[in-house]
């Protein structure tokens, strides 16, 4: 008899516990993300920022590339398509450099001149190509990266992002880690129109002042 | 505005009521053509009356689907916020088109009818179940004379009408030939007439207390004192009753927690499994305009209907605090609904025959013994009697099995 009672007063009172634990979050800020409308994370207070090293776009920093294609051979799905086109023996399209990355996340590509170790205090001087002799103060610098000589043309670095399955090996076997993986929100905006454009070009011709068309024939060649 | 405001929701109609000793809906509308529409008011009388019936079938006509619209989005939202999600946001600002957008798209969709079931009863089965919901609507008074039909046997021209449901959905069931649709309707028909039972006890306590079965002298009994004469806190045995009810009701609208007869995760959607475009809309709105009609008759019998809280006042009183007192109540479905799982069948039928039944019998005797004491149970000493034993039995029921039952495990709250 008393378990009948006390079955009515439990069923009645968790009904009231659980109704007012949905009323209490009928009146919580929702978690919902209006993403086209929405575009920034921030926005949201109780909404988690894209996570740190979260596997997003493929980008290629294509200046540090060297045209190994390691990534194009790891690749399981064979999304990434690479032609390289040798210089004649001998040739270079320029020596070994120094790239000098600095506190401000911008970098200077160039020889140093002298030590390639940096003491404190001092003035670092950088020949570059473009701007001549720079001279920036050491403390500035955060870190020196040795770039090998380039002997070939980097014609076409393709990564078709429709057959990607974002597995990651092909950032991880880059021995100039210079493929990545954007973790920001630029690197999950994706729609278009045309399936096409969903293959990203990364090589720069121009970047060997290499007249383009030239660089169309020897893609015809291959 | 404070004035124009309270006018508002003592007498939204003013004009009407300044004439009208009009005891229905069809003899304001009479009255109102007699004296506002002149070339009308020559036509004989009976020609006048039919003018008057049919004006008031639009009404109905028109007014009780738009119910669904606004219903079937209030759920969404308040089912999404209760889930910490927006629900329907694109149609319209905030969605608010949402449910209109989903009703075109019902139009067009492929009516479907499954080949080898029963045609004549799979097309009559959906109407069957909303004329039933619709004719719920006739008896229930809105207002004063807000009223299709003040009926004599009102409340128990409502439970036979609504109980008629079931074999629409019996019908529908039958007639889809799929097994879900059979499964769904058989639970329906058990599920619903279990819950009749202690759905009619506990409004007969109501109607042992005020000694009618018109709707009107049931809300008339509860003026007066304003929230002190609802009926829910008259008697101890009332409030009780009003839980039994309300309870029921939600079974027999078929809603979470007693959703079986639907139970998507294990019928696909029960009886209504084979309808399609139209057909399916029509079960759609019957389900929410059930709701609607539930809920108006649980604040008709208990909470004081179109009456007000404060005495003399009528503030949340008339027709729109009828509809407010409704509409909490519906949102307290849709509450429970997100709140609450489904039950099993064994539960379903467990809490109904060994509680609710049981608990309404009992809710009879103590009625019954309470009027013979309390001959004048609207006098304030009774009432204030009344209030007290409902608040020594909620604290000592705390007292005596919330201490017990802490033992075994139960429910605590957690901090999320
Ligand atoms: S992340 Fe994409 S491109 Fe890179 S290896 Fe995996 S599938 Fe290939
Ligand atoms: S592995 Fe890195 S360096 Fe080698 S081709 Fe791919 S992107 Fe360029």
């Amino acid at each position: 008899m008393r378990q009948y009672f006390s079955n009515i007063y439990l069923g009645v009172y968790s009904v009231f516990i659980g109704m007012a634990i949905t009323f209490r979050q009928l009146f919580k800020p929702s978690v919902t993300h209006q993403y086209p409308y929405e575009h920034s994370f921030e926005q949201k207070k109780n909404v988690r920022d894209i996570p740190q090293g979260y596997r997003g776009q493929l980008f290629n920093r294509i200046e540090d590339c060297i045209g190994c294609k390691k990534c194009e051979m790891i690749c399981p799905v064979d999304c990434i398509y690479i032609t390289t086109e040798k210089l004649p023996k001998g040739e270079r399209l320029w020596d070994s450099m120094n790239v000098v990355h600095l506190k401000d996340r911008t970098e200077i590509v160039g020889m140093i001149e002298g030590d390639e170790k940096i003491e404190a205090d001092t003035t670092v001087s950088i020949q570059t190509r473009e701007r001549g002799a720079v001279e920036i103060p050491s403390e500035q610098v955060a870190r020196v990266v040795e770039r090998k000589p380039v002997i070939f043309y980097l014609d076409k670095f393709d990564i078709d992002m429709s057959l990607c399955m974002y597995c990651g090996l092909c950032t991880e076997v880059c021995p100039t880690e210079c493929l990545i993986m954007i973790d920001t929100l630029e690197g999950i905006e994706y729609s278009t129109f045309d399936r096409t454009n969903l293959i990203f070009k990364f090589a720069k011709p121009e970047m060997y002042d290499k007249p383009l068309d030239e660089a169309a024939d020897a893609e015809a060649a291959d | 505005m404070l004035p124009v405001f309270q006018q508002f929701v003592q007498n939204p109609f003013p004009e009407f009521f300044a004439q009208a000793g009009s005891e229905n809906l069809s003899q304001l509308v009479l009255e109102f053509l007699r004296s506002h529409v002149p070339f009308l008011a020559t036509l004989p009388d009976p020609v006048l009356q039919l003018i008057a019936m049919l004006a008031v079938c639009v009404i109905f006509v028109a007014v009780v689907p738009l119910l669904p619209l606004f219903l079937v989005l209030a759920e969404r939202k308040v089912s999404a916020h209760i889930q910490d999600r927006v629900g329907p946001m694109r149609v319209g600002p905030h969605g608010v088109l949402q449910t209109l957008a989903d009703g075109v798209k019902l139009i067009f969709k492929e009516d479907h009818i499954p080949r080898q079931g029963d045609k004549i009863l799979f097309i009559v089965a959906p109407y069957i179940i909303f004329a039933c919901s619709f004719a719920v609507f006739a008896a229930i008074p809105f207002g004063k004379s807000i009223l299709v039909s003040n009926l004599n046997i009102g409340i128990f021209y409502i439970m036979a009408i609504s109980s008629v449901v079931v074999i629409g959905v019996i019908m529908a069931g039958w007639a889809s030939n799929s097994k879900w649709s059979l499964l769904g309707a058989l639970r329906s028909a058990a599920q619903i007439v279990s819950y009749e039972i202690p759905i009619g006890l506990s409004i007969l306590a109501v109607v042992m207390l005020v000694e009618s079965l018109k709707m009107q002298d049931i809300v008339m009994n509860q003026g007066g004192l304003g929230i002190l004469s609802w009926i829910v806190f008259r008697t101890p045995f009332t409030f009780i009753a009003f839980f039994v009810f309300f309870i029921s009701a939600i079974a027999e609208v078929n809603r979470t927690p007693f959703d079986l007869p639907e139970a998507e995760s294990e019928l696909v959607a029960g009886f209504h499994t084979e309808y399609s475009g139209m057909r399916f809309a029509l079960f759609f709105i019957a389900e929410y305009a059930n709701m609607f009609a539930v809920s108006a008759i649980a604040a008709t019998l208990f909470l004081g209907g179109w009456k007000g809280i404060i005495p003399g006042y009528e503030f949340l009183g008339g027709t729109p605090g009828f509809v407010i007192k409704t509409m909490l109540l519906v949102f307290v479905m849709m509450w429970i609904r997100w709140t609450l799982p489904r039950l099993r069948v064994d539960q379903l039928m467990n809490l109904c025959w060994k509680y609710l039944i049981p608990i309404s019998f009992f809710n009879i005797l103590g009625i019954g013994i309470w009027v013979l004491i309390f001959q004048n149970d609207r006098n304030p000493a009774h009432i204030g009697i009344s209030l007290l034993i409902i608040i020594l039995g909620i604290i000592g029921a705390y007292l005596v099995l919330g201490k017990r039952s802490s033992q075994s495990p139960a429910p605590r709250a957690s901090s999320a």
